[in-house]
């Protein structure tokens, strides 16, 4: 276990940051903290770097007791969504900083910085100013400032959020392929999903200070522990579809499903689009509904169905034709269904 | 057309700016008689530098000049020292409340009173602490009067930098301390500078606290001195006026040295 946050609390005035926040890490864990926006995710962040207190939790990292220590001194490296690079200084003094505020040699501090500043490509911008850089390299500067002194985790709020999109990319194996490079516990905080699942070991769900659900991208994809992570992860997001148990059937418009898990009354039904079939014609036991909208996304379609005020959206093959207002049939794969309590929100197994 | 009314407009302001430097140039060069030619000589008289030989002979005026430029230099240095740590810990910190812009109002408070009003009391504190007739007097009166000004400009500074710049210098390990010297410092230069000079012209101009709380020659300073040419008999108006072009010449020295910064000082966001 190398950092651990147990139990964190936050309040700012009357709104509730963080509460009773716990995660652990292993030895170079990946680890994302997804959420959207004001969920606390980067206060979380602030408190492991030191930046702010928690009013309550304790944070340590590698068994040592760091909640109430200087953020100067917790050996943690951050990477800040602006880069925060020092605008006067040149790259090589940026990337050499940490070094230079523990006093070591000057010769040790630009050989390092060499050696760093070649791993991450920038070997020829050295003696520029970073407003001369264009974003992916103050990035990559960035990191470099972080890795220099081998800390024991690394911080990064949102670092690829200021890039455009192909760079984003990029950008991101580069810093996945890096990080397993260097085998650093890294805390990740994002409210891009996509970011979340292909970067993470392990993903922490975050909405409204309170932790959701922590685990692998797979298991997050694919047993969502409640209807906000259900909904949260997936693009397009998972058909959540609230209706009622009635004599073992689950019904709702337009919508019956049989055998539906035994419990509650109230329950939500929730699907993947790519669980769903769809056909033109008219099936034996499928459901018909109405094509609300069609988006052909060049490897595959999006369909979006209308039924009884509700909507269900579904992948179909690239090229599928279906015109807007036209009949359809789809199938709910009934083994893919995830079920979910209405009023507890919790996943039903 | 609208150009040309433009300059025009801009050149009546500059001649109305500038006409009673014009007149205080000409008079330091002209003899006593054409200072009081009527009509009055605009263009045409005989130059002289008879005044100026006269004050740089009389020996206390190069006095005045020292001790004029020694409280403006040492006032303007330790106001920026203690202003900047101040500004900044009132621009960064979490106070309780709403305690930093009430303390940011209370030290502006301090520029709101009529200094005169305060004379007396500063003038029996410094008898006290036996500083009248003293350049460390005059020099602690000027960062009184200057402290305030340099909180506030300083306060605005540190809050135009991104607060993200800071928290990366303590990450990478560096005290309060070193952020402030090794990050902050060198991101308000502009802005220190810009206040510097500012600093700097309050403190030179300064007439009333000099005249009162220096009364010996050893501790007056140059607009003190200057208006000592106005004597019981006569107003030496030659002297007075050569001793003024001279006093000006720092300030426009200070101006210019610092002009680039501060143009970019004042017009907000210093690295922005």
């Amino acid at each position: 276990m190398s950092l651990l946050v147990d139990n964190i609390s936050k309040r700012f005035g009357s709104k509730d940051a963080l509460r009773g926040v716990t995660l652990e890490t292993r030895d170079g864990e990946f680890v994302v903290l997804l959420g959207p926006s004001g969920c606390g995710k980067s206060t979380l962040l602030r408190i492991i770097a030191g930046l702010e207190e928690p009013d309550q939790g304790v944070v340590t990292l590698h068994g040592r007791d760091i909640t109430r220590l200087d953020p100067s001194r917790r050996d943690v490296a951050m990477v800040f969504q602006g880069y925060a690079l020092y605008p006067h200084m040149t790259v090589a003094q940026n990337i050499g900083y940490p070094l230079r505020v523990r006093r070591r040699p000057s010769s040790e501090i630009s050989s390092e910085v060499e050696k760093i500043a070649g791993r991450l490509g920038l070997g020829h911008l050295l003696r520029n100013e970073p407003k001369q850089l264009s974003g992916g390299e103050r990035q990559r500067v960035a990191l470099a400032r972080a890795i220099i002194r081998r800390p024991r985790a690394f911080l990064m709020d949102e670092p690829l959020s200021n890039l455009d999109s192909r760079l984003r990319i990029d950008m991101r194996a580069e810093l996945k392929h890096l990080q397993h490079e260097l085998a650093v516990v890294t805390l990740y905080v994002t409210h891009d999903q996509v970011e979340a699942m292909t970067l993470a070991s392990r993903i922490a769900i975050l909405k409204d200070g309170i932790l959701q659900q922590y685990a692998s991208p797979n298991e997050i994809y694919h047993r969502p522990a409640n209807l906000f992570v259900a909904g949260f992860v997936g693009s397009p997001a998972m058909n959540l579809l609230p209706g009622t148990v009635e004599s073992g059937v689950f019904r709702r418009a337009g919508l019956s499903i049989e055998s539906p898990p035994p419990g509650g009354r109230d329950l939500t039904l929730g699907i993947r689009p790519e669980d769903v079939d769809f056909s033109l014609t008219e099936q034996p036991g499928w459901t018909p509904a109405r094509v609300w909208v069609t988006e052909d996304l060049g490897n595959e379609t999006l369909i979006r169905l209308s039924i009884e005020g509700a909507f269900v959206t579904l992948r179909a093959p690239a090229g599928t034709r279906a015109e807007i207002d036209s009949l359809a049939w789809f199938r709910i794969r009934p083994d893919r269904v995830h079920w979910f309590d209405s009023q507890t929100t919790e996943a039903i197994r | 057309m609208k150009i040309i009314l433009k300059y025009a407009a801009a050149l009546l302001a500059m001649a109305f700016a500038l006409a009673p430097i014009y007149w205080l140039i000409t008079i330091s060069l002209k003899t006593e008689i054409d200072q009081f030619a009527s009509p009055p000589l605009w263009f045409h008289f005989t130059p002289t530098l008879r005044h100026y030989e006269g004050i740089f002979a009389h020996d206390a005026f190069g006095h005045y000049f020292l001790n004029s430029l020694i409280v403006s230099i040492c006032s303007t240095l330790i106001a920026l020292a203690l202003g900047l740590p101040a500004a900044y810990g009132l621009a960064r910190f979490r106070w309780p409340r709403d305690w930093a812009n009430g303390i940011s109002f209370w030290i502006l408070s301090n520029r709101m009173l009529p200094p005169i009003v305060t004379i007396i009391p500063m003038f029996l504190m410094l008898r006290e602490l036996r500083l009248l007739n003293s350049l460390a007097g005059l020099i602690l009166v000027d960062v009184g009067l200057n402290l305030p000004f340099v909180v506030w400009m300083m306060r605005g500074f540190v809050e135009d930098l991104p607060r993200e710049i800071e928290e990366a210098a303590m990450l990478d390990g560096e005290s309060r301390l070193g952020v402030l010297l090794r990050i902050v410092l060198p991101l308000v230069r502009p802005g220190l500078a810009a206040t510097a000079v500012f600093c700097l012209i309050v403190a030179w101009n300064e007439f009333l606290f000099a005249l009162i709380l220096s009364q010996t020659e050893s501790a007056m300073t140059l607009p003190v001195g200057i208006a000592a040419h106005v004597t019981q008999y006569e107003i030496q108006w030659g002297a007075m006026s050569a001793a003024g072009v001279v006093a000006i010449l720092p300030v426009l020295i200070f101006a210019s040295a610092a002009q680039r910064y501060f143009v970019r000082g004042l017009s907000l966001g210093a690295i922005k």
